[in-house]
């Protein structure tokens, strides 16, 4: 079986269970992020269901709208707060607590490897990273609710095997574009990615979890349903000294049934940019140096690890950002945040003139936080870069990993890390 | 499970009056018809308008504008590969309502997931559906067995049947009746 068989057939009590097969597998625990707890509850009411069927799995998150830019989310924050009490939600975190849904329960112990889990949000994809299995929903999470299962069709595997060690400087979320380049339908791997999940094999001891999480975002955003790392000693040593629970990591057996197999050399790899419209249009970041930039983030589901923040810091560390530049940092986790207050970073951040954002999700759900204006250019680790994710159709969205991110910030216009870091 | 007439399968939840064969006219639509614009036109996605009476004049309106005039409940609709991408289910919701079938070469996931939640009958995987029938060529589909007999041309063929599990939640009328009648049942 497959790494992410293995975890389906575990909840679903099964002892083997293929691709295409219809499981209800049980879950570790049901993830419902802020803001879909109304509509779910709404559902739920509507149909005079009044309890949750397993309310202490029910863990729900405050990522989306964290500070409330508006009165409607505030009165959506109240209502989450009531709905939490009502259901008996055992894990609630409110604002300021937990953070990003898909980013601390990894870094907390709360996912771990071997677990299965439903989600409403597409990014569960995110548990690959550390070798779990987590199932989006969307809007039938309401069902997950009220019964503590869905139905679930066993995905079919693609086995990616990442060859050489990537050079310094290019990082996961590099990588992870040139993936979706050659993963996405019409690709040059000649697969169809949707409802794929992406088995990662090969060299995979230099990537450790904030890597894996950058590795398991760009291939969410072409449409694939899952991603699986198997565990390293490093993870599992992570994973043991964070634990809240026990647990059982799953490893694919080697003549488990893939649909495919692919492999990357890593090791020729350059900084990638994505080009605004998709992950999928990545070029080296020479490609792109010089154009001019309005706004950098750094954070998002891709790239809101603690490493991901250390790796900007390298950069701004005794530099500031160009002027007419706004840069935004938005750490994965509370847990990030008290770090970044211990270790200087936040004194990095502030006095390179960023603006430090709450943990969650900050402006890439949508720009309801922080949304761009007509014409304006940025470049980001936001999860993806589609048209309009920031308001006006024509700003322009390049992506780019976190350290590329700070030193375009720092320069004005799209820069190359290395160099900057060599100039120094 | 068997294509067999004689031995068509009934789920234990198939409610009374509920009919997994339908018997009408197919309309033939081609490979890539997009969700969005294709099958319902943009604003109703963006505007998340879930109610029947509001998407059906608007079904097919930009491929095959009046289909909904002229459509009857049992027909079926059977279209080439990719159909539906994006995973809105407005679509889906008007073609149950109208009481229509779906019969496709492929759809992504989330289209087949969101067309199962909205209780149509569909099949997807039909490898050469739409060579199988022209529109308007006379059909009869069993979607719980997958068995697909054109009248017209005295041809079948067998395709992959829906998954018995997710026969209980198109019988019911898709999500919402299958959480209603879920929360009944325990709660009498």
């Amino acid at each position: 079986m497959t790494a992410v068989e293995k975890v389906l057939a575990r909840a679903s009590g099964r002892s083997e269970l293929g691709a295409g097969e219809v499981v209800e597998p049980e879950p570790d625990f049901i993830m419902v992020h802020d803001g879909v707890v109304l509509a779910a509850r709404r559902e739920l009411d509507a149909l005079g269901i009044d309890r949750l069927a397993r309310p202490d799995r029910v863990m729900m998150v405050t990522d989306h709208e964290v500070i409330y830019p508006s009165a409607r989310a505030a009165e959506r924050g109240a209502f989450n707060r009531k709905t939490a009490r009502d259901w008996g939600v055992r894990w609630f975190f409110d604002v300021g607590q937990g953070g990003h849904g898909h980013i601390f329960p990894m870094e907390s112990g709360l996912l771990l490897p071997g677990m299965f889990y439903f989600d409403n949000d597409r990014h569960s994809t995110n548990a690959g990273a550390i070798g779990a299995f987590g199932f989006r929903m969307g809007s039938e999470i309401g069902r997950v609710l009220a019964t503590g299962t869905n139905w679930v069709m066993v995905p079919k595997t693609i086995r990616l095997v990442l060859r050489g060690r990537p050079r310094p400087g290019v990082l996961g979320r590099d990588i992870g574009f040139v993936i979706a380049r050659h993963l996405r339908e019409g690709g040059s791997w000649g697969l169809n990615p949707d409802y794929r999940v992406i088995e990662f094999a090969g060299e995979l001891d230099v990537y450790d979890l904030a890597q894996r999480t950058a590795l398991c975002s760009s291939p969410t955003e072409v449409r694939a349903y899952g991603t699986f790392f198997p565990p390293s000693e490093t993870i599992l040593a992570h994973a043991r000294s964070v634990a809240q629970r026990p647990f059982t990591p799953v490893f694919p057996d080697a003549d488990a049934r893939v649909e495919a197999q692919v492999s990357l050399d890593v090791s020729t790899l350059e900084p990638q940019v994505a080009l605004p419209g998709g992950v999928h249009r990545a070029v080296d970041v020479s490609e792109v140096e010089g154009t001019r930039i309005d706004h950098a983030f750094i954070g998002s589901c891709g790239s809101g690890h603690y490493e991901d923040l250390q790796a900007a810091a390298r950069l701004l560390a005794g530099r500031r950002i160009a002027p007419g530049v706004r840069l935004m940092i938005t750490p994965g986790s509370e847990r990030s945040t008290r770090r970044m207050l211990d270790d200087g970073l936040m004194k990095v951040f502030v006095e390179a003139g960023a603006v430090v954002l709450p943990a969650g999700c900050g402006a890439c759900n949508d720009g309801v936080i922080g949304p761009l204006h007509s014409g304006e250019v940025s470049i980001s680790t936001f999860a993806g870069n589609n048209h309009g994710r920031l308001g006006p159709k024509d700003a322009q969205l390049y992506l780019g990993n976190p350290a590329t991110v700070a030193a375009s910030a720092v320069a004005g216009c799209i820069a190359d890390a290395r160099r900057m870091e060599a100039a120094a | 499970m068997s294509a067999d007439p004689a031995n068509r399968p009934m789920t234990e939840d198939t409610p009374p009056g509920f009919e997994w064969r339908l018997r009408g006219r197919a309309w033939v639509l081609g490979h890539d018809i997009q969700h969005q614009g294709g099958v319902v036109p943009a604003w109703i996605v963006t505007g998340r308008h879930m109610d029947p009476a509001d998407i059906i004049p608007h079904l097919f309106e930009e491929t095959d504008p009046g289909f909904h005039e002229r459509c009857r409940p049992g027909d079926i609709i059977v279209a080439g590969r990719s159909f539906g991408m994006g995973p809105k289910m407005n679509g889906y919701i008007g073609m149950q309502a109208l009481g229509l079938g779906l019969v496709c070469e492929s759809m992504p996931f989330l289209g087949y997931r969101g067309a199962i939640g909205a209780g149509l009958r569909v099949l997807t995987d039909c490898q050469g559906a739409t060579e199988e029938c022209a529109t308007g060529d006379e059909l009869e589909v069993d979607f719980a067995s997958g068995l697909f007999i054109n009248h017209t041309r005295g041809s079948h063929r067998e395709y992959p049947p829906m998954a018995e599990s997710l026969q209980a939640v198109v019988a019911l009328g898709g999500n919402t009746g299958w959480l209603r009648q879920w929360w009944a049942a325990r709660n009498p």
